[in-house]
């Protein structure tokens, strides 16, 4: 055999092995039993100062892997329900994100945006996690003014106003902490439970975050409380139409005309749109959100 | 005549001089050459791909962190390549003269065994530099595609860089001390060893202070101040968040590296001199 033939009959036993291989590979993942589906809820294996100990001079690296480990895991659970809020993942079991922004956040104490991700998603989960991680993210990085604003984010869902207000009035003492962050301290001591303070905070949400999820999560909850006003005046309407006609609408299409001389934005069958622009649900006077509408229900 | 005798002796003393330096720069530049001729640089290649797919694809993982990542992730990966190269090169730089027997030909001429060793850790130290800065201009250009322009976390991660530099320049001079006097294998363990406890310097400090008894105190503050403190050479993660060190700071590591690094070499010097090679 000379040179060039072995050349060749050496390059194809490359190809051809590769080949095979591959096709080896793919009759072995058809023979492997499934994974099991705990398996990604297995408990970290070191707490954050072991991790931050071992992780010599890449401790931000690390923290960056925890970090993308959480969105990651967070990724996979609603990758079957795509629909659900942010601030609303309670029910997908999310036992171990607290542990791992945990030790995100030790080993890169000045990494903000794990504290922010704990202050939106965790309080649905464990809320005293929640406040725990934030208020780590606040003594190690007390200038940070948005870290105040998350943990005022938790009280005022905890219906802690008083809590909330005092925290927004530490924020606001920073120095670069935005004017509305001492509003923010009047508006929750005064009227915490309001729509109007729901609003305010949501929509400093919306403006200040660099997630973009957060920010479609702000987007979606500010959505939400104009759907609620929306409903608020047509139940009003539907109270006065009963007084009037002695009977609820039967249809969208028997009130429509009301809806369009009012300038109500409706579709094709009389419906008036919520504010993503879906159809409202007519039930006995009564108004529901379309399962399809991407405003949530709670 | 007493002048005379004096201005001769201090013009052979300056030439001397010259020709010393000239003879460890020749040995510097030979080594460096040996270590571009061994495609030492070649792990640049693997940086660039790796920096190539961070820019393009962690920005769908991160969750908008890109930029933090990118330098985490590029001067982490720079400590490391670094650290590889001033072990696993380093440990080879005495041994592979002595293993190819070419050291008899080098001190057959006018040539000491220090300038020798001075040379060839210059010569390494000249290889990581530029390694060192290829890199720094790896993660500046990534930093520049993620931002589509300007970031203020490129003057940042420069001082970074330096430092990491200094502590290249560190492990080196031990790589090169343990390989005067053991075998390539063992001084990379070593050396390895050095590296991880350099960077736990501040544990060794709490153990010391957390011991009851005297005797271990005093063993574990000694290692405290004997050991290289590597850990103050990481700026990786502060650089990251836009931190830069103080001039302050910077000046008081390149300077703890050199009073460090002169007493490595005078250490490997040492031990060196009195080596037999018969």
């Amino acid at each position: 055999m000379n040179d060039r033939n072995r050349t060749i009959a050496l390059g194809l036993v490359v190809v051809i092995g590769i080949a095979c291989a591959a096709l080896l590979v793919r009759r072995l993942d058809r023979l492997r039993p499934p994974d099991d589906p705990n398996a990604i809820d297995e408990s970290l294996y070191v707490n954050g100062k072991t991790a931050r100990r071992i992780s010599l001079s890449f401790n931000g690296l690390a923290a960056d892997w925890y970090w993308m480990r959480s969105l990651q895991y967070v990724g996979r659970k609603i990758i079957n329900d795509n629909d659900v809020p942010l601030d609303n993942l309670g029910l997908l079991n999310l036992k171990l994100l607290a542990p791992l922004l945990d030790t995100a956040t030790t080993l890169d104490p000045e990494f903000l945006d794990p504290y922010e991700y704990a202050a939106i998603v965790l309080p649905a989960i464990n809320v005293n996690d929640a406040i725990r991680i934030t208020k780590k993210g606040i003594d190690a990085n007390p200038n940070a003014w948005r870290l105040y604003h998350h943990l005022g984010y938790i009280y005022w869902q905890q219906h802690d106003y008083q809590a909330a207000s005092e925290i927004y009035g530490r924020g606001a003492q920073i120095e670069g902490a935005p004017p509305w962050m001492e509003a923010m301290k009047a508006k929750m001591a005064a009227d915490g439970g309001s729509r109007a303070t729901a609003r305010e905070i949501y929509t400093r949400m919306y403006e200040q975050s660099a997630d973009e999820k957060v920010r479609d999560m702000a987007r979606r909850r500010l959505l939400q409380l104009d759907s609620l006003d929306q409903r608020e005046s047509l139940r009003k309407f539907f109270a006065a139409y009963q007084a009037r006609a002695g009977r609820c609408p039967s249809s969208w299409k028997e009130i429509e005309p009301i809806f369009r001389a009012l300038r109500v934005a409706v579709d094709a069958s009389g419906a008036p749109l919520d504010p993503s622009g879906a159809p409202y649900v007519l039930g006995p006077c009564e108004v529901e959100l379309d399962p399809k509408s991407e405003i949530p229900a709670k | 005549m007493e002048s005379t005798a004096a201005i001769t002796h201090s013009t052979t003393r300056t030439e001397s001089q010259h020709g010393k330096l000239w003879r460890i720069a020749a040995i510097a530049r030979n080594a460096f050459r040996e270590a571009v001729r061994d495609r030492v640089l070649y792990n640049l290649v693997l940086f660039v791909l790796l920096l190539t797919g961070a820019s393009v694809f962690i920005g769908e993982l991160s969750g908008g962190q890109e930029r933090k990542v990118i330098v985490d992730l590029g001067l982490s990966a720079m400590l490391l390549f670094g650290v590889f190269i001033a072990i696993f090169v380093g440990v080879g730089l005495v041994y592979k003269e002595i293993e190819r027997r070419t050291i008899y030909a080098v001190f057959s001429k006018p040539v000491g065994r220090g300038e020798f060793l001075v040379g060839k850790y210059l010569g390494l130290c000249l290889t990581l530099l530029v390694n060192v800065l290829v890199m720094g201009v790896g993660v500046s250009l990534a930093l520049l595609y993620v931002s589509h322009g300007w970031d203020p976390l490129i003057p940042t991660i420069w001082p970074a860089v330096l430092l990491i530099y200094m502590e290249l320049m560190l492990l080196t001079a031990t790589a090169l001390l343990f390989s005067s006097f053991s075998s390539p294998a063992l001084s990379a363990l070593l050396t390895f060893m050095v590296f991880i406890i350099g960077h736990f310097s501040a544990d060794l400090k709490s153990l010391a202070n957390s011991l009851g008894g005297s005797g271990a105190r005093w063993l574990f503050t000694g290692l405290y101040y004997l050991l290289p403190n590597l850990s103050n050479y990481s700026f990786i993660t502060p650089a990251a968040h836009g931190r830069a060190p103080s001039l302050g700071f910077v000046f008081a590591t390149a300077l703890y590296a050199f009073v460090y690094i002169a007493v490595i070499l005078a250490a490997a010097t040492l031990v060196f001199s009195r080596r037999n090679f018969k």
